[in-house]
This record gives structure tokens, C-alpha cells and sequence, in this order.
């Protein structure tokens, strides 16, 4: 049988390169920071969400790539109202409007006269 | 959202109709074709908003926008019946319907989720980590943890505004002590330990301080003035 097997690094990041989700490059500190904290952040290689596939190097949505979505709304006659990629704006740009994912959500515990959007 | 005055769908394109007079205008719009014709267009209107081609049915967002119209409605509903108890656990089951699916779509295409709540004006928020009833007890722990951070940082504060207040007249003495024994090197002809620059440095420290007391004399006189208003 196949058992999954997962290791756990806690990295340092002061300027907060990366977000939930993420897939990172780590390298190991030269001196352990503190008892828990061994590596740091070099690169963020995929954001969450945005998925690059490493063997071609084009964009994928799920398990179709962004060109064939395209193609495809184009054969059956594209709408101005679809999504397009070339005009969507970087990552992050509804934080704190629409999209509350930044920080973990909590189970509501008073009534505050300002409301906290992150509790549930 | 959609004015009663609109025409359903069937007789949206007709000629016929957009030369008739404004009563019969009225008897075919929508205020007369009951609440599922209404319904119908809110859907319409909101899948049109993102649909990619013209027969995008079963993609994620045209899913999402179908249920979301459905919501809309069924809120509507409630607005007038609060007490429709089968409404409110529907609307519970989309509600939560759609979550998943804008979960999914967060995983796999951020910026398109990014932009599908911002044209059907959804709120995304993340799943909880524990998601459990509230108790009596965990609430009055967690305000009393508060309470208590409240007044351990005001302590804090408190304690810090006093050792800044006791830094000027501190920096004062030490520029004429300073002062003081440099003079006597000189005159006594002693190897001279204290030089320009550090007295220079101890004024400067001792310049930037009165500014920040005087910026916090004027916030605290404003606060006098507002609480006696």
C-alpha cells in the first residue's frame, strides 16, 4: 500500500512574498533562526490559482489549458462578456472587498459595534 | 434588479409589441406574468453577465450565476414571508452549493473567481478551521481575554508615556554635564574624553524629543477640549 508522506518546514519571510497556497522555493538558513524555523523563502514558483504546466510551459485552468478554453469560446463565437485573461488584473485585487481568504475565518463570538468580516 | 416594466422572453424580440400601445405593453410585461417568470429573467440576467459563448450552459461560472440567481429569488421570498422555512433551508443549500463551487474555482483559477465576484457581487470567505456551535463559556473567555489585553496595553502604554516624559530633563543634565566636563579638561589640561560630536548628538536627541512632546501635548490638550465639549 501507498501511504502519502508529508514534512513540515517553517520558513522565515519578513516581507511576505507568499500567500496560502502557494508553491515556494525554500533553502535552508545557514544557522537555525530559532528552534522551529531552519529555512527561508526564495521564490515563489506558482501562485496559488495560477497554475503553469512545467512540461510546456503554458498556463492551465483545471485540467484544460487556457489556449483550448479560448479556442474553444471562439468556435462557438466568443461574447465580450466572457473572462478574459490578458485583461485580469494581478492577483489580490478584491482582498478585503469581496474575497475575505487572507486571513482564517473564526466562529463568531460577540456582536462588536465594527463588525470583524473574517468572523463566520 | 430587473424593472417590473420588462418584457419575458418570448416576447422580447417581437415586433408586434414594441409598436403597441403602453396597455398592452403593460398586461405582457412581467408584472403580470407572475413571480416564476421574474425569476426566470433574474437568472437570465445574471448568467449573461459572464456567459462565455452563447451556449455556455455547464461551465463553473455560469453554474455559479444560475444558483445565484436562484438565491437572489428565494431571498426575495423571505423578505416578504420570514417565516417560509422550506425558502430558508433551500437558500441555506445553495448558498452552500455555491461555496463549493467558488472553492473549486479559487483552487484552480484564481483570477477568474477574483473577477466572478466582483460581476455577481459575492462575498467569498473561507472555510473555518473548526466549525462548531458557540458556547456561553468559550464567548465570555474569549471577551474576558479581551478585557484583559486591554488593560495590560493600556498599563503598558501608560508606563511608556512616563519614561518618555522623564527623558528630556534627563537629556538636558547629561548636555550640561557634558559640557561641564569638557571645559574642565581643557582648563586643566587633562587628555580630552569628550568630544563636539557627542554633545552635538545628545542636542539632537534632545531637539527631537521636544518635538514629540510637543505633538503629544497638542493631542492630549484636543482630547481635554473634546471631553469638556
Amino acid at each position: 500500500m501507498y501511504f502519502r508522506k508529508d514534512e513540515f518546514y517553517y520558513c522565515h519571510d519578513p516581507v511576505k512574498k507568499c500567500k496560502t497556497g502557494d508553491i515556494v522555493l525554500i533553502q535552508a538558513l545557514p544557522h537555525k533562526m530559532t528552534k522551529l524555523i531552519t529555512h527561508e523563502i526564495k521564490d515563489v514558483v506558482y501562485p496559488f490559482g495560477d497554475i503553469t504546466d512545467p512540461v510546456t510551459g503554458k498556463k492551465v485552468a483545471k485540467a484544460q489549458y487556457r489556449e483550448d478554453i479560448e479556442k474553444q469560446a471562439e468556435i462557438y463565437g466568443k461574447l465580450d462578456s466572457g473572462f478574459d485573461y490578458n485583461k485580469a488584473p494581478a492577483r489580490g485585487w478584491q482582498d478585503g472587498k469581496k474575497d475575505f481568504t487572507s486571513k482564517p475565518t473564526y466562529t463568531k463570538f460577540h456582536v462588536f459595534d465594527e463588525e470583524d468580516p473574517y468572523a463566520v | 434588479m430587473i424593472p417590473p416594466s420588462a418584457l419575458p422572453e418570448e416576447y422580447a424580440l417581437s415586433e408586434e409589441i414594441k409598436n403597441a400601445s403602453e396597455a398592452v405593453k403593460q398586461i405582457f410585461s412581467i408584472e403580470h406574468r407572475g413571480k416564476k417568470e421574474y425569476n426566470k429573467l433574474v437568472q437570465k440576467e445574471l448568467i449573461n453577465r459572464i456567459r462565455r459563448h452563447q451556449y455556455d450552459e455547464n461551465t463553473a461560472e455560469t453554474r455559479i450565476a444560475r444558483i445565484t440567481g436562484h438565491i437572489r429569488c428565494l431571498q426575495d421570498t423571505l423578505e416578504k414571508y420570514p417565516r417560509n422555512v422550506k425558502a430558508k433551508q433551500t437558500a441555506q443549500e445553495l448558498i452552500d452549493r455555491r461555496k463549493k463551487l467558488l472553492k473549486y474555482l479559487r483552487q484552480y483559477d484564481y483570477k477568474k473567481f477574483e473577477w466572478l465576484l466582483e460581476k455577481l457581487n459575492i462575498v467569498y470567505k473561507a472555510h473555518p478551521e473548526s466549525l462548531h456551535k458557540l458556547s456561553r463559556k468559550e464567548s465570555l473567555r474569549k471577551l474576558t481575554e479581551m478585557h484583559c489585553e486591554d488593560i495590560r496595553q493600556g498599563k503598558l502604554a501608560e508606563y511608556k508615556n512616563l519614561l518618555e516624559s522623564q527623558q528630556g530633563p534627563f537629556l538636558k543634565d547629561k548636555i550640561d554635564a557634558l559640557k561641564l566636563i569638557r571645559s574642565e579638561q581643557i582648563e586643566l589640561q587633562l587628555p580630552i574624553t569628550v568630544m563636539e560630536q557627542d554633545i552635538k548628538k545628545v542636542e539632537q536627541q534632545y531637539e527631537e524629543w521636544k518635538v514629540k512632546d510637543d505633538l503629544k501635548q497638542q493631542a492630549r490638550k484636543k482630547k481635554k477640549n473634546l471631553l469638556l465639549e
